[in-house]
């Protein structure tokens, strides 16, 4: 059969494929199915579609000439992604990753865990208690630089809550939020991109954030009112700093991909470690935005400091056996139907 | 021609075309349903475009934001102005990229106005998670700074695919497939049986060049046909004219 013959055989079908796949593209797809139009009922599509196939198939072994082969070809690939496209179910789907996916995927990575929560407390801690058996302060102020201590001044320089002063200006909560956002975030996101260069990324994030929280601590014990920097991290710290050592094991984990591929080729690991690290990081930056919330409309409020520690500890405790236990029953009852 | 020196000549033949690298950056894709997609890859040049109209964009969008701001510190005070505004660079930041690409058309404004997409390597639409991957990654592909990263792993790799793209699984395709100029020379030529069994590549190639021979020149055909030397066993405008006439003689058999 000659290429002619081909087309013209088939031309007819081929016009209401190309018919069929601009009703199921365009937006307005549902209000076609309602009109009963054979040309968009979805249930004839796939038939079409491999028939379609098929011919593109015939077309290059008899080698058909190049504008055909090209047309079925660029038929093809549309057919392909519609058949492809993704059904949504957003808040179904977050809901399960809340409840399910983000608890279950941070414990199967308690390695990394383990890894990316010593480099964050071990420098922390080494600070913190050089800070307070070494007589010289000096290097704290090194860590600090001159303009953060001068802020943490004004922050937390006296028993008066000075920090619900600042915001008693209209607006200057909701301020605060998107401040939180924009910057919590945004370090949560550049410590994950870090973990490509071979981990080393987000360790030093990592450690670098230890170190620095360490040095903070040490001025405020030295230089400020404690109550009026405890009273106010409280509230979100556990969030915040939970989910910060979290991106970092989303970045370990990519970095991993790269350092131990094992038995996969190296596109392989990558791809499969940046499937594995993305509900850490979603998780993650959930975490930071709650904690957003949390610090920019309910830290700063005027309360007795003895309730704001209790519903902080409340917190870190919730925090932590939501992220132990969130989602068990939910993989036995998977093996079991396995 | 006695066989021997036949197949001799055959097996030089082919050694030849395989030595031969592809020049082309067609990716061949097979889907479940048994047969190949050819996917058109974008190189970095034209991406850079894209990420220029892109940077465009956002700058725009940020001063008209800046503007209508203006007029909300008026009215609600300045804080929440200030608010409003780091909400926005947050999301221009880090999600304008994440939100357009992993959205109905597959591409930001300005891929799709250079006429790109981001596709899965398998040629389908790309889910949320992968265009979150591909897009976080821009900061470690932006390191040391101008994208040097991103640049040196699109030139390494045969997709183009910088980082982010290895690790989301994706890469940048032309959307659109261009129009295929034909015009073919009057068929008055007598057909000759090639010399040698050639592969299907080696016939679809020299099919293609008569469809196609009628868009040059005489000089660039012949400088077309010296290719084909090995096979027309001559050059110049005899080459060319023995070439047309195989393919006239191959199209003819099919």
């Amino acid at each position: 059969m000659l290429g002619k013959e081909f087309e013209a055989k088939n031309a007819k079908r081929w016009a209401e494929y190309e018919k069929s796949l601009k009703n199921l593209e365009s937006r307005r797809a549902k209000s076609h199915l309602e009109a009963d139009d054979p040309s968009s009922d979805l249930s004839l599509f796939p038939a079409m579609f491999r028939q379609l196939c098929s011919d593109l198939g015939i077309a290059r072994h008899r080698m058909y000439s190049m504008p055909m082969n090209e047309r079925l070809n660029a038929l093809v690939i549309r057919g392909h992604k519609l058949m492809h496209q993704r059904s949504v179910g957003t808040w179904a789907k977050l809901f399960h990753f809340v409840a399910v996916d983000f608890p279950v995927s941070v414990r199967k990575e308690w390695r990394l865990l383990i890894v990316a929560t010593l480099s964050f407390i071990l420098p922390g801690l080494g600070v913190v208690l050089a800070g307070f058996y070494w007589s010289d302060f000096s290097w704290i102020e090194a860590v600090l630089g001159e303009q953060m201590m001068s802020s943490l001044d004004t922050m937390y320089g006296s028993s008066e809550d000075q920090i619900a002063n600042l915001r008693a200006e209209y607006g200057s909560n909701f301020m605060m939020f998107c401040h939180y956002i924009y910057n919590n975030i945004g370090i949560d996101f550049r410590l994950y991109a870090g973990g490509i260069v071979a981990c080393l990324g987000s360790l030093f994030f990592l450690i670098y954030n230890g170190v620095f929280f360490g040095a903070v601590i040490v001025y405020i014990h030295v230089a400020c009112s404690n109550e009026a920097f405890y009273s106010f991290v409280a509230g979100h710290s556990s969030y915040e700093l939970i989910a910060m050592v979290i991106a970092g094991m989303a970045g370990l984990r990519i970095g991993l991909g790269l350092l131990n591929p094992g038995r996969k080729t190296l596109a392989r690991s990558l791809m499969d470690a940046g499937k594995r690290s993305l509900p850490l990081i979603f998780g993650a930056a959930l975490m930071t935005f709650l904690a957003a919330a949390i610090e920019g409309f309910w830290s700063a409020r005027d309360m007795a400091p003895n309730v704001k520690y209790t519903v902080g500890i409340t917190m870190w405790v919730v925090c932590i056996l939501y992220l132990s236990f969130a989602g068990r029953g939910s993989i036995k009852r998977g093996r079991r139907s396995a | 021609m006695p066989p021997a020196e036949s197949s001799a000549n055959q097996l030089q033949f082919h050694t030849q075309l395989e030595q031969a690298t592809r020049l082309d950056t067609l990716q061949k894709v097979e889907l479940a349903e048994g047969v190949e997609i050819h996917l058109r890859m974008a190189g970095p040049y034209v991406r850079v475009l894209a990420y220029a109209l892109d940077f465009l964009i956002r700058v725009g969008v940020l001063i008209l934001v800046g503007l209508v701001l203006m007029l909300v510190s008026f009215l609600f005070g300045m804080k929440i102005a200030q608010g409003i505004q780091m909400l926005v660079m947050f999301g221009l930041t880090f999600f304008y990229y994440v939100i357009f690409e992993a959205g109905k058309r597959g591409a930001s404004p300005g891929k799709r106005m250079m006429g790109l997409r981001v596709v899965d390597t398998s040629g389908a639409p790309i889910s949320f998670g992968q265009s979150f991957i591909r897009n976080m990654l821009r900061f470690a592909d932006m390191l040391p700074g101008f994208y040097a990263c991103g640049l040196a792993c699109t030139l390494l790799t045969k997709r183009f695919q910088r980082l982010g793209d290895l690790l989301a699984n994706t890469v940048v395709v032309y959307d659109k497939v261009p129009v295929v100029h034909v015009a073919g020379l009057s068929p008055t030529l007598k057909s000759l049986a090639p010399g040698v069994a050639l592969t299907r590549e080696e016939q679809a190639a020299i099919l293609g060049f008569r469809e196609r021979a009628g868009t040059w020149s005489e000089a660039r055909r012949v400088e077309l046909s010296d290719h084909a030397g090995f096979l027309t066993k001559s050059e110049g405008e005899k080459g060319m004219t023995r070439l047309l006439g195989m393919a006239h003689w191959l199209a003819d058999k099919s």
